[in-house]
């Protein structure tokens, strides 16, 4: 999810003019295939992207994913101005991520640290689609970048082993994936006697009314979607929230407000060029 | 400092430091590291910390919010024989769960000492 109109007419306005070379190789391009070739430009598809920089990933988006902007933003770290200003005056030159920097709002370390952490999240949502029937990316198009621009790489295996991980830890937390992606349903117990949740989930727990899900809770907090799934499978195996049963029908659930369709933008952009 | 790598390569100037590491307690994930591992290696050991990071932060023993101070816990502190482990905290104004982890040699290390440029450590990655 990018944080607002400025950051998708940026993105978009970006890959448009990226020397668009797509993706006539022979087979589905692959993560591990793009990687051993030292590629460059999206791996993408209708739950987002994953942008590499020889070979390495330097950028990912999905939908469900609070984007920096968005992060930054939401707790009042920048003003939406100012994150607008190095999306503008930055992205045209792919470098909108150094300017936060050279002109002091951030420090390298936050940058980084916030950069990673909405690439990891958004990343396992790309490689682990929440809709078990979408799947991972397999379109690629060589050579676009991303406006943030390159930050801190991450190399394709490390990138896989964390997507991993975060599966096995929502597994051990609470071995059901159906409150992943239905609304959350808080459980009154009318007993506020015991330990109440840790933190990070009481503020999952105020926030669930219902009818957001999850990643809705996340977006709303400007938080980490993994993390927030985790902390709701935490709560689901406390007894705190209500489990969905496996066989109920998956209520999809309204889409996130201003979602950019990626693959549609990749459709405007190539068929704009072809004319 | 210039970004993560700068801090870890500071935190391997604190006298006894064996290995650092910046590490995000959600899931274990070394975001960087320097020097060398204990035991087996950066990855695994990130991951053991990052078990040791959540069970403080999120035990409402540790994480009692008297007053408005900000930040629950700050630092973990591990004896070992032969070594320090060391965890601190890095608080940010936007949402993250990170900590710098510092390994220490036991006969080497001055516990105040690293404790204390642990802490300048953390607030300067931060800092713009």
């Amino acid at each position: 999810m990018t944080g607002g109109i400025p950051g998708i007419s940026a993105a978009s306005t970006a890959s448009a003019t990226a020397t668009a070379t797509a993706t006539a190789t022979a087979g589905i391009p692959t993560l591990d295939r793009l990687a051993a070739e030292g590629a460059t430009g999206a791996l993408h598809g209708c739950v987002g992207a994953l942008y590499l920089t020889d070979g390495a990933v330097v950028h990912a988006e999905s939908p469900v994913v609070p984007d920096m902007g968005w992060r930054l933003t939401a707790g009042g770290r920048l003003s939406p101005e100012a994150w607008e200003e190095a999306v503008a005056e930055g992205g045209p030159g792919y470098r909108a991520g150094n300017l936060l920097v050279e002109r002091g709002r951030l420090s390298r370390g936050e940058l980084e640290l916030c950069h990673l952490s909405a690439l990891f999240d958004a990343a396992y949502f790309v490689l682990s689609p929440l809709d078990r029937s979408q799947h991972a990316p397999d379109r690629f198009l060589g050579e676009a970048r991303h406006w943030l621009g390159p930050i801190r790489p991450v190399p394709v295996p490390v990138l896989q082993r964390e997507v991993g991980r975060r599966r096995r830890l929502l597994e051990r937390a609470w071995p059901c994936p159906e409150v992943d992606a239905a609304p959350v349903v808080p459980v009154s117990d009318g007993d506020r006697g015991g330990p109440g949740p840790a933190s990070g989930r009481q503020a999952v727990l105020a926030a669930a009314d219902g009818v957001r899900t999850p990643v809705q809770i996340a977006r709303a907090l400007g938080r980490s979607a993994f993390a927030t799934l985790l902390d709701v499978r935490r709560l689901a195996a406390a007894g705190l929230v209500r489990t969905p049963r496996a066989d109920a029908p998956a209520l999809p659930g309204p889409p996130p407000p201003t979602a950019p369709e990626i693959s549609l933008l990749y459709r405007i952009r190539d068929a704009l060029e072809a004319l | 400092m210039t970004g993560i790598d700068g801090c870890l390569a500071e935190a391997m100037t604190i006298p006894g430091a064996r290995g650092a590491s910046l590490v995000d307690w959600t899931s274990g994930l070394a975001l960087g590291e320097a020097g060398e591992g204990p035991g087996r290696d950066h990855e695994s050991a990130a991951a053991d910390a990052a078990e040791l990071a959540r069970l403080a932060f999120e035990n409402s023993a540790f994480t009692a919010a008297d007053t408005a101070r900000t930040g629950p816990v700050e630092d973990l502190i591990v004896t070992a024989r032969g070594s320090y482990h060391l965890l601190r905290f890095v608080e940010t104004e936007f949402d993250s769960s990170v900590f710098l982890y510092l390994w220490l040699d036991r006969a080497e290390a001055n516990l105040a000492v690293a404790l204390f440029r642990l802490k300048g450590l953390t607030e300067r990655l931060v800092l713009a």
